[in-house]
């Protein structure tokens, strides 16, 4: 037994050493670091100055900030009631044992197989060009004048549909295997007693995907906070305000920009911190709202 | 069986880890480490790979080049910071003199026994940020109004405009030759609103602004926003911008407009969209009345020797061998890029860059004013993007917006 216990932890020990030095080491410096003026990231403690919360004072009065998370708001409310609700939709319908499912199962996974830059660069070059963009050239042929899909006002929404376009396919999937796995018997229980297609989504499908639909949510989550490159294809030189997500403010204060030398490393970590608070505390809220054992089957 | 099979498994692995080790050292000979901006492929990366080997050619040295590409700039202050084992670096000179100046070699020694010339105003600015010479240019930058020259000759423009009157006028001649007179994408937006800016009130005034706000009681601000509302009005804008980056810009290479207001970048990257070798002309940001503001845009992608260095001298023989004659001119031509030997001859659609950078005396950093408060960068840029599609009645109105940014 005690060699066996030896050999657990040796087997154990290459993995745990990893977590400390990779993942548990980063975190705890991020979080110090959050607390002191530090101007490079990789600056030695000794350059550290104690700052207090004064960095999450500035971030939080800061416009570019604020800018920031009421972006990163709406794409995760806006955009996650439209992503999943249209993930789900088609995943009922595709598994409604329709005519060539498998065929808009894949087409509709597509653009999750294609590079996020190549998809953005398409929308961007493409689809919302103001010239001879698809949209305008539809627009055209009802004898409408072009828009411009790209302005500063209507950036965000082109953006988000864009992402919305790239995520629906994925969502899908996990609703899929989700339905797939609900037992075919309580449906045709259920069409016994008379029940049709939307009160067998209402009373059946639903309930019985709530874990699945508490795990979509925490990814979309994850991905609305981390929200990175797309922002980056719409903006490629310089950050726009209508384009600006947390993940990018925190870039351009620690690394600076074309022309900009100041950088802010403590705040960087100070924006690090609060985003991981705020994907906790939606993790923490779901758990709530959903428990486990809710629903078996 | 197993076990002989487990033992030369490990020995291959330990085989590997000590072979990963010496894959930088060179035996009996020195190595140069370079980390380079460029990509591997890119034309620049070509031509430092040709430099490279005929530096070891001549020397013996080997220069182990790493291709960062763009983004190098996130790596390099950590790479510094832990004394990594870097000769050369190459980024931006600003960044090189600002952020990297306390890790890099002072090379004003070198550079006088090499009899190094490059150009003044850019040398002068490096002097000006890190108190020496601390990088040496690679490839140069300069702005102002790029522009078509057969648009310019078929709408019977003669001369290239001085005054913001002349330039209105040329305006009007290019749109009743059918072009449109101005690209702009809203990349560029904030740089080309920032040479009216500092026409009327010079980069000292604007950083003041940019930190403090008071643009509406600024008669200079609200007479450049002024200016600009008026040019949009009168229909000199391509049509769509400020436009998604290239489109705008790619519309002088398709000949629906006629000028871009950026830096010298723009010719290549608009040749190359469009598949057009274009007759580019450059003339410098028209002054306006009241003022006689005339600096330009300068800047550039340069090369440092690391303080820690041990080989300072050979790794500025090679950034020599690299950034002029021979090489350098290859680079001029490969990259169709400013050369950063003045000696050398600018691709013919960069003709006149190299006299414009000697003949600069104070050039104007990239948007330096605005840039100074880097909390309010993105809503001035919103705000400028806003004023060139339109959005702003009066010089007044606009002015009041960036005001109330500062509340």
């Amino acid at each position: 037994m005690k060699k066996n216990k030896l050999l657990i932890f040796l087997f154990m020990l290459p993995c745990v050493l990893t977590l400390l030095v990779m993942y548990v080491y980063p975190v705890c410096r991020t979080v110090l670091m959050s607390l002191f003026r530090v101007e490079s990231l990789t600056a030695g403690t000794s350059e550290w100055t104690f700052y207090g919360l004064s960095n999450y004072t500035t971030i939080i009065s800061n416009n570019t900030f604020q800018m920031a998370m009421k972006n990163m708001l709406l794409i995760w409310v806006a955009g996650g009631v439209i992503t999943l609700a249209l993930a789900m939709v088609m995943a009922v319908v595709l598994t409604s044992g329709i005519r060539g499912a498998k065929f808009f199962r894949a087409a509709i996974y597509l653009p999750n197989i294609i590079s996020a830059v190549a998809l953005a660069t398409m929308w961007v070059q493409y689809i919302f060009n103001y010239d001879y963009g698809l949209l305008n050239e539809l627009l055209e042929l009802f004898g409408l004048e072009g828009f411009k899909w790209l302005g500063s006002d209507s950036k965000f929404w082109a953006m988000t549909a864009s992402f919305i376009f790239g995520s629906v396919g994925y969502y899908m999937l996990i609703y899929i295997s989700g339905i797939e796995g609900i037992p075919k018997e309580l449906y045709e229980a259920s069409m016994l007693d008379g029940a049709g297609k939307i009160t067998q989504f209402r009373t059946i499908t639903m309930p019985l995907l709530k874990r699945i639909i508490k795990t979509s949510i925490t990814f979309w989550s994850i991905n609305a906070t981390t929200f990175f490159l797309w922002s980056k294809m719409f903006s490629p030189i310089q950050t726009e305000e209508s384009t600006v997500v947390p993940v990018i403010y925190l870039y351009d204060i620690v690394f600076g920009g074309k022309g900009i030398i100041q950088r802010d490393a403590g705040a960087g970590a100070a924006v690090g911190v609060v985003l991981t608070i705020v994907i906790v505390a939606i993790y923490g809220v779901m758990n709530l709202l959903v428990k486990d054992t809710d629903m078996e089957y | 069986m197993k076990k002989i099979l487990s033992a030369a498994l490990v020995a291959l692995l330990v085989l590997g880890v000590f072979s990963g080790c010496s894959v930088n050292s060179t035996v009996g000979g020195k190595t140069l480490t370079f980390w380079s901006m460029w990509s591997d492929g890119e034309p620049q990366a070509e031509v430092i790979k040709e430099a490279a080997a005929a530096y070891k050619e001549k020397t013996g040295i080997q220069v182990n080049i790493e291709f960062k590409g763009r983004d190098v700039n996130t790596l390099l202050s950590a790479a510094l910071e832990s004394g990594e084992k870097i000769d050369i670096i190459e980024d931006d000179y600003q960044r090189i003199a600002q952020i990297y100046g306390q890790y890099t070699a002072d090379l004003t020694e070198m550079a006088k026994a090499a009899n190094y010339k490059g150009y003044d105003c850019l040398n002068d600015q490096v002097i000006a940020w890190a108190g020496h010479l601390n990088s040496i240019v690679e490839q140069p930058q300069v702005g102002g109004v790029f522009y078509n020259k057969d648009a310019f000759a078929k709408a019977g423009i003669t001369a290239e405009p001085k005054t913001w009157a002349e330039f209105l006028n040329a305006c009007t001649k290019l749109k009743d030759a059918g072009y449109a007179p101005l690209a702009l994408d809203a990349a560029y937006a904030d740089f080309t609103f920032y040479h009216q800016l500092v026409r009327h009130l010079g980069e000292k005034k604007i950083e003041q602004l940019a930190m403090n706000g008071g643009w509406g009681r600024e008669t200079g601000a609200v007479a450049a926003a002024q200016e600009i509302i008026d040019f949009v009005k009168a229909g000199n804008l391509a049509d769509g911008a400020p436009d998604e980056y290239p489109s705008s810009q790619n519309k002088v290479g398709f000949g629906s407009a006629a000028m871009v207001v950026c830096a010298n970048y723009v010719t290549a990257e608009v040749n190359n969209n469009c598949g057009v070798q274009l007759n580019w002309g450059l003339f410098n940001y028209p002054t306006v009345p009241g003022s006689d503001n005339t600096s330009a845009y300068a800047g550039a992608n340069s090369l440092a020797i690391t303080a820690y260095s041990e080989l300072k001298q050979e790794a500025f023989d090679f950034i020599m061998l690299l950034t002029t004659g021979e090489f350098d001119q290859k680079m001029a031509d490969k990259a169709a890029q400013i050369p950063a030997d003045p000696a050398n001859k600018a691709p013919a659609h960069l003709s006149g860059t190299v006299e414009t950078l000697l003949a600069a005396d104070a050039p104007m950093t990239w948007c330096a004013g605005i840039n100074a408060n880097s909390d309010l960068i993105n809503s001035f840029k919103s705000e400028f993007v806003k004023l060139y599609e339109g959005k702003y009645e009066s010089g007044e109105a606009f002015c009041a917006a960036l005001d109330a940014l500062y509340k």
